[in-house]
C-alpha cells in the first residue's frame, strides 16, 4: 500500500492565537484508507484539515512548523490553485460552499475554471453525480434540495476535480437522520468502490466506528489516540477524559465485564448492536449451561 | 391541572401551497419535558412557531398559558413562551451579552432595577455571569447558545421552546446544554425541545412527540415511544444503540432500556438470577 498523506511534527499557531492550535502532530495515511477524526470543540480538527488542503498557510498565515505532504506535494511550497486536483474539501454547511444555482453548474464549476474541454467536463459531471447517487437531481435548483442532497452535491462538485484525497469537515452535523445516512453511505461507497482516501471529521462516534479503518482522537491540539476503532474504543477512559464517548454498546460491554470481574479482550469488544447481541447471547447461554 | 399548551386540529399551509401541518392536536401540562423528533420537513419547527405566534394557524386553535394565541401579538406572547432558534446567530443582535439579555425586559417597560435583576438571574441560570460585558462574537458557539437562552429567560416565560440545542456542538457542550435545560425544567419551566439526537432524548426527555409529514405519528412517555421500533423506522428514526440491543432480547428485557447503566443493571440481575452461584 502506498502512502498518500504524510504529516511530520506539524505545529501551527494562528497569527492571533494565544497558543498553538496543533502541537507536534505526526501520522501517515495510506491510499484507500478511511480515517475518522474526532475530538472536542477547539481540539484542532478543522485546523488539521486546513493544513492538509493548503488553506494553511496559503490563506491563513501563522507560525507553521513541520511538514505536510499530500499525493507527493509539499503543501506549504505548492501552488494553491493546483491543490484541488489532489485534495478536495467538503465543509460543515453546504450552503457556505455552493456558488451556483443548479446542481449541474455546481459540479461543472471546478473543471470549467481549469479550462478543461467540454466533453471531458460532461463526462466528469456524469461520473461525479453517479458516484454520489444524485444523477436524478442534475437539473434541479440547489435551493430546492434537502440537506443530505445538498451535501452530496458538494461532494460531487469536489469529485469532478478528480482528487485523490477527500476531506470532510463534520459534513452531517446540520443534517437530519436521513441526510446523515445518505452522506455516510455515499462516502463509504466512494471509499470501497473506487478506493478514494477519506479523512472525515465527525462527532458521530457510532458512524466513525462503523465506517473508518482508523480513528484519530485530537484534544488540545495533540493527537492523543490513533488506531483501529476497536483499539480506540478500548481506551474509553481517555475518550471520556477529553469529553468524548464510545458507542453505547462498547460502553455497556466494558462496564458489564468490569462488574462481573472479567476481562474483556479487544476482539470481544462490540462496536455495533449486532456484535453486542451475540455477546449477550453467549453470556446467557453460558449461564444456562453452567 | 389546566394544560399550559392546548393545540386543537392545527393546520398550516405555507403561501407556496405546502401543507406543513395536518390536523395536529397536542396538550402539554405545566412542568413537562417534551422532546419533539422527526425528519426535516416533518413539521416540528412549523409547529413550535405557532406557540408564540411567529406563525399563524391556517385553521385550528392554539392556547398557551391560558391565552388564545390569535388574540395576541408575538411580543405579548414573549412573556409566556420563549423560543430559542437552532442557530443562536439568527437570534443574537446586540454588541454585548448584557444588552442582549436586557433587550426583552426593556421592551416590557421594566424599571432599571428590575432589568438589572433580570440580567443577573438569567446570566446566573446559564452560567455566564462573568461574561456580561463581552461581545457575543467573541464567545464560543456553546456560549452564544447560552446567551440566546438567557435573553429568552429574562422575559420569565412559562414555556421554553428550544430548537436543536445540541446541533453543531461537541458531545460535552451538548450534555452541558441539556443539563442547563434540565435545571430550568426543575425550576418550573415547561420545556419543548426539537432534536435529532436520540441518545439525548433517551437521557433527558420524559415525553416524546414524533412528527411525520405534518402529523403526529407517536406521542407518549420516552419509554413508550422508543418501544415502537417499527413505527419509528417508518420515518427513518432509530432509538439509541442500547435501546435497540435490549429490544432484540426483549424476552430478557421486558421494559424499554434507555441508558447503558440500566442495561448493565438488568443484565447483571438476569445473570445472577439464573446462576446457581452468583458471579
Amino acid at each position: 500500500m502506498s502512502e498518500i498523506v504524510n504529516v511530520e511534527n506539524l505545529t501551527f499557531q494562528y497569527k492571533r492565537g494565544l497558543q498553538p492550535a496543533l502541537k507536534g502532530i505526526s501520522f501517515s495515511v495510506n491510499e484507500g484508507e478511511f480515517i475518522g477524526v474526532t475530538g472536542p470543540a477547539g481540539a484542532g480538527k478543522t485546523t488539521l484539515l486546513s493544513c492538509l488542503n493548503g488553506i494553511i498557510p496559503h490563506y491563513y498565515s501563522g507560525n507553521l512548523h513541520g511538514n505536510v505532504i499530500v499525493d507527493g506535494i509539499t503543501i506549504a511550497q505548492s501552488d494553491f490553485r493546483h491543490l484541488a486536483n489532489h485534495i478536495g474539501t467538503v465543509f460543515e454547511d453546504p450552503d457556505f460552499q455552493m456558488v451556483s444555482i443548479s446542481v449541474e453548474e455546481e459540479v461543472a464549476f471546478g473543471p470549467e475554471n481549469l479550462g478543461i474541454p467540454s466533453e471531458e467536463i460532461e463526462a466528469r459531471i456524469q461520473t461525479s453525480l453517479e458516484k454520489t447517487r444524485i444523477s436524478h437531481l442534475r437539473d434541479r435548483a440547489i435551493s430546492t434540495l434537502s440537506g443530505g442532497q445538498k451535501q452530496r452535491v458538494a461532494i460531487s462538485a469536489v469529485l469532478s476535480m478528480l482528487p485523490k484525497v477527500l476531506l470532510l469537515d463534520d459534513p452531517t452535523s446540520e443534517l437530519d437522520p436521513i441526510g446523515t445516512h445518505e452522506v455516510f453511505s455515499a462516502i463509504k461507497e466512494l471509499n470501497t468502490q473506487i478506493g478514494m482516501t477519506i479523512i472525515i471529521v465527525s462527532q458521530d462516534i457510532e458512524r466513525l466506528v462503523e465506517n473508518a479503518d482508523r480513528i484519530f482522537l485530537l484534544s488540545g491540539g495533540e493527537l492523543v489516540l490513533s488506531g483501529t476503532p476497536r483499539q480506540v474504543c478500548m481506551q474509553n477512559e481517555i475518550l471520556e477524559r477529553v469529553g468524548g464517548r464510545t458507542p453505547q454498546v462498547a460502553e455497556f460491554a466494558i462496564s458489564l465485564f468490569s462488574s462481573l470481574g472479567r476481562s474483556l479482550t479487544e476482539k470481544q469488544l462490540p462496536l455495533n448492536v449486532a456484535d453486542a447481541s451475540i455477546l449477550i447471547q453467549e453470556l446467557f447461554d453460558e449461564v444456562e449451561v453452567g | 391541572m389546566e394544560p399550559i399548551i392546548h393545540v386543537k386540529d392545527l393546520n398550516h399551509v405555507y403561501p407556496n401551497g405546502t401543507h406543513a401541518l395536518r390536523g395536529v392536536s397536542l396538550t402539554v401540562y405545566p412542568g413537562e419535558f417534551v422532546a419533539i423528533i422527526g425528519q426535516n420537513g416533518s413539521g416540528k419547527t412549523t409547529f413550535v412557531k405557532h406557540l408564540n405566534g411567529l406563525l399563524r394557524a391556517t385553521s385550528g386553535e392554539v392556547w398557551v398559558d391560558g391565552l388564545n394565541i390569535n388574540e395576541h401579538t408575538v411580543s405579548e406572547m414573549a412573556r409566556h413562551v420563549g423560543y430559542c432558534f437552532q442557530n443562536p446567530d439568527h437570534q443574537i443582535f446586540c454588541d454585548s451579552v448584557e444588552k442582549e439579555v436586557a433587550y426583552g425586559p426593556k421592551n416590557l417597560g421594566l424599571s432599571d432595577t428590575q432589568i438589572e435583576g433580570r440580567i443577573q438571574e438569567s446570566l446566573k441560570a446559564v452560567g455566564l455571569r462573568d461574561l456580561r460585558k463581552v461581545h457575543p462574537r467573541d464567545l464560543s458557539k456553546g456560549q452564544r447558545q447560552r446567551v440566546a437562552v438567557a435573553s429568552v429567560l429574562s422575559m420569565h416565560p412559562a414555556v421554553l421552546n428550544i430548537d436543536e440545542p445540541t446541533t453543531g456542538q461537541d458531545y460535552q457542550d451538548g450534555i452541558d446544554m441539556l443539563n442547563l435545560i434540565d435545571r430550568l425544567n426543575q425550576a418550573g419551566h415547561t420545556i419543548l425541545f426539537i432534536t435529532h439526537d436520540m441518545p439525548m432524548v433517551a437521557r433527558y426527555a420524559r415525553r416524546v412527540v414524533v412528527f411525520r409529514e405534518g402529523e403526529i405519528l407517536l406521542d407518549g412517555s420516552t419509554r413508550e415511544v422508543f418501544r415502537e421500533i417499527e413505527k419509528l423506522r417508518s420515518t427513518f428514526l432509530i432509538p439509541p444503540q442500547i435501546t435497540m440491543l435490549a429490544y432484540q432480547h426483549r424476552d430478557f428485557y421486558p421494559e424499554t432500556i434507555l441508558s447503558t447503566a440500566e442495561m448493565v443493571d438488568q443484565t447483571l440481575m438476569h445473570l445472577n438470577r439464573h446462576l446457581r452461584k452468583p458471579w
